[in-house]
């Protein structure tokens, strides 16, 4: 009697188990490939739609080879989940070089390509037990943005034609007050002293632009509110704003334990993600609201038959 | 068959009721066996719900801590306010592995508490421990990292959320066993409370059949046996039933038949002897004294007879007729005795304290001339007194001496006459040193008209010692001999002490003076 009701029991909790702990990652994965084993690979992001993006992209890529995989999305800033990594929480995380090199390795002076970025970023990080897998072709870089009316107006091209002007309101984030990557750079670099910053919150800036209550706003290039031109992109010629490309930092006892195939299947998906298909992406889910799954597994079907 | 049936029919009711109460108590018993295990279970549950709940507290206080002393020390950078998120690191383990031992039962919170021990390792690899090497590192670098993108503190509100639902979980368990726990009090106490009065039916109920069916009937029956041992012979008693019961009474009635029958029986036989007997006695002494008369008349013939035709024949006239008036007197003596013996032991006994010694004075004065005729030597022990018939006593001690004097074969007499107390009554003895007898002919000698001895050899009717023990079984006392041929014999007869007789009449006897 004891006996039976323990099996019972047993059964039920295998299955309450099984139904919470599926979540959605397992169900396509289980439509993949049936054979995992080993230990899982345990992908970080930090907590904004491109890396939720960028997360979803390599695990379901990574699953579909087979792999078992962790997504612990949604870590924080770059130093945090760089300190996760380096805790041994995670095996890799998308990066973006550049700032890889001045948060999290605390270089001052900035390499002078993103080239040399690379190979800086890589040395940093096989110092640190870690390495760096190949970087996308996009590259998500601070910019500054104007109306395109605006811009024909004042005839800009470049932020360096800001000067012309008397006085620019520039919606921008808090910390954009204070760092090298905003109104410090600026002012060093083009002289700007006309620019008034406007506090917002993350991406209130398009709305305060569209509604003209700003002259220009700072954006990300990828941002998906820019793939239909409806924002200038003022050129940086005197490099204020790093170019940031991708790079995943992975650690090597990953790369050995799984073999070639992991950063073989990693950089099969870095190759794909441009600019114009990063932005899609993000104008996927941050103005049409689809998850991040979602996009993640339609833009590996469309691209390469997977997953 | 059926007989048999009817007779078991009490001790079957018995058997079946006893069996029925027994199983009504046991189900009753059983019910709250069941009622107080499962109170205890559901307390028990209860108990460990509270303690899983206290576990809970104790981690989500853990990395609360975590979370608070993080904040503090990025903000300050002193190192001791480290100390409490280094306890609680160490804490919190432990604190995880005793929940999860103490909802074992629920597989709803032990998905929980994985998913909170998920939440906790997220938490701290992903958030505390970079946080604390950055704090070490430079604590402005944490410092700004709880400014610009605080994901902890977002982890833990989640965190409590997942540990809200499983203290919400735990607490409605803990309602429902405290809410189940009552009710299974209320059932035992229903259960004790209704088997109680249950066994107070089942008790009264039975007792009331008892009293019914077979006290009452069989007390029926003692107070019949009482009054029918009170001589009621008449007495009844209902016997329609068709159980043991019914036996007993019917087995009853039958004895006070056959008791009633023989009782008549011997009433109407024992009126007959008593007449028959009255008859024998009034033909007896009608007889002896209606013979007395043609005796004399025979003996006065006989004399007639000599005085005119003596000188007849002078040789052998005389000597016939001595024969005839031999005869006679020896017929005359018999129809005596025989109207003694038949008086001896009738009649009313006139009691009163007699001495015995003036008694046996009496007897040897009446004997005097046969004492001395033989010369015999008559010794008289101290006597006490009795209470009896004097005349009777008299008559007993009369026979008794002359007889040792009688039978006294060569020698002269030595006649002994002695007293001596045993147990309530007096114990006399007349002893001689006489022919004797065997012992086997002592019973035979206290029967009337017995002689063991020829008429010549030692004259008289025999009837002396069976009025003795007429006389001595009157007084209720009782006469026997001890005996051998040539060597004497002793009389023996007991008589109750004065003493006891007094005891009757203490009132009247206390003040007399002692042994009078």
């Amino acid at each position: 009697m004891v006996k039976r009701a323990t099996t019972i029991l047993a059964v039920l909790v295998a299955v309450a188990l099984g139904g919470c702990g599926g979540g959605d990652s397992d169900t396509a994965a289980t439509t993949t490939e049936p054979a995992r084993s080993g230990p899982p690979v345990r992908i970080g992001t930090k907590n904004f739609t491109e890396q939720y993006i960028l997360g979803e992209l390599y695990k379901q890529a990574l699953e579909a080879k087979g792999f078992r995989v962790e997504l612990k999305d949604g870590i924080g800033s770059s130093e945090i989940t760089h300190e996760a990594m380096a805790g041994g929480a995670l095996d890799m995380y998308p990066e973006y070089v550049d700032l890889l090199l001045s948060e999290v390795a605390n270089m001052r002076v900035r390499p002078r390509d993103p080239k040399a970025a690379y190979a800086a970023a890589k040395a940093f990080e096989q110092r640190s037990g870690f390495t760096l897998l190949a970087q996308t072709p996009f590259n998500d870089a601070n910019a500054l943005v104007v109306k395109p009316a605006f811009a024909r107006r004042h005839r800009l091209r470049s932020i360096a034609d800001l000067r012309r002007l008397r006085r620019v309101t520039l919606a921008a984030p808090p910390e954009f007050h204070s760092r090298f990557e905003g109104l410090i750079g600026l002012q060093e670099r083009y002289g700007l002293k006309n620019l008034k910053q406007v506090v917002v919150k993350i991406p209130g800036q398009y709305s305060r632009l569209d509604a003209g209550r700003v002259d220009s706003a700072r954006v990300s290039t990828t941002d998906g509110q820019l793939r239909k031109g409806d924002y200038a992109l003022l050129a940086d010629p005197k490099r204020v704003f790093a170019a940031n490309h991708v790079a995943p930092v992975i650690s090597r006892k990953a790369l050995r334990s799984h073999g070639a195939k992991l950063s073989a299947t990693i950089d099969a998906v870095s190759r794909l993600l441009t600019r114009s298909a990063m932005q899609r992406m993000n104008a996927a889910v941050d103005i049409e609201k689809r998850t991040p799954r979602e996009v993640a597994v339609e833009f590996l079907r469309q691209n390469g038959g997977q997953p | 068959m059926l007989r048999h049936k009817l007779r078991t029919r009490i001790t079957t009711k018995v058997v079946a009721i006893s069996v029925a109460a027994a199983a009504l108590l046991g189900t009753a018993l059983i019910f709250l066996i069941v009622a107080v295990t499962g109170q205890r279970d559901a307390a028990r549950t209860a108990f460990r719900s509270q303690e899983a709940l206290a576990a809970a507290g104790q981690l989500e206080n853990s990395v609360i801590t975590i979370e608070n002393g993080l904040r503090g020390y990025s903000a300050s950078g002193l190192k001791r306010l480290l100390a409490p998120v280094n306890d609680a690191l160490g804490a919190y383990e432990g604190q995880q592995r005793r929940l999860a031992q103490l909802v074992t039962a629920d597989p709803i919170q032990q998905a929980r508490v994985r998913e909170i021990a998920q939440s906790i390792d997220d938490y701290l690899g992903l958030w505390a421990r970079p946080v604390i090497r950055l704090a070490n590192n430079d604590p402005a670098d944490a410092r700004s990292q709880f400014l610009s993108n605080p994901v902890g503190r977002a982890r833990v509100e989640m965190m409590r959320s997942q540990f809200d639902a499983l203290y919400k979980r735990e607490r409605s368990v803990i309602q429902r066993r405290e809410n189940s726990a009552e009710r299974r009090s209320a059932y035992a106490i229903g259960f004790g409370l209704g088997g109680l009065g249950l066994v107070l039916a089942v008790a009264t109920g039975f007792t009331m059949y008892l009293r019914r069916s077979i006290v009452t009937p069989v007390l029926t029956v003692a107070e019949a046996t009482g009054r029918v041992a009170a001589g009621q012979l008449a007495t009844r008693v209902p016997a329609a039933r068709e159980d043991e019961l019914g036996d007993l009474a019917r087995s009853f009635n039958l004895m006070a038949d056959s008791l009633q029958h023989s009782q008549a029986e011997l009433e109407h036989s024992n009126a007959e002897l008593t007449r028959s007997n009255a008859e024998l006695e009034q033909f007896a002494s009608v007889t002896s004294h209606d013979l007395q008369a043609p005796l004399t008349t025979i003996s006065m013939y006989a004399e007639l007879l000599e005085r005119r035709h003596g000188a007849e024949d002078p040789e052998s006239g005389p000597a016939l007729v001595d024969g005839i008036r031999h005869a006679t007197s020896q017929a005359r003596a018999l129809i005596r005795d025989l109207l003694e013996y038949s008086r001896a032991g009738r009649g009313r006994l006139r009691l009163e304290e007699v001495p015995v010694g003036l008694v046996v004075e009496q007897a040897l004065e009446a004997l005097t001339g046969s004492i001395e005729e033989s010369g015999a030597r008559v010794h008289v022990g101290p006597l006490p007194a009795v209470r009896a018939d004097r005349a009777n006593l008299s008559r007993v001690f009369q026979n008794l001496i002359g007889n040792a004097v009688k039978f006294s074969g060569e020698q002269s007499p030595e006649v002994s006459i002695e007293a001596k107390p045993n147990e309530g009554h007096w114990c006399f003895s007349v002893s001689d040193n006489g022919i004797g007898m065997d012992p086997e002919q002592s019973k035979r000698i206290f029967e009337p008209f017995q002689r063991l001895h020829g008429e010549e050899d030692y004259p008289g009717t025999g009837i002396g010692l069976a009025v003795c023990e007429r006389i001595i079984a009157q007084h209720g006392g009782t006469i026997w001999v001890s005996s051998r041929r040539g060597e004497g014999s002793v009389f023996h007869f007991t008589l109750p002490a004065v003493e006891a007789q007094r005891e009757d009449d203490r009132s009247s006897a206390e003040h007399a003076p002692a042994g009078a």
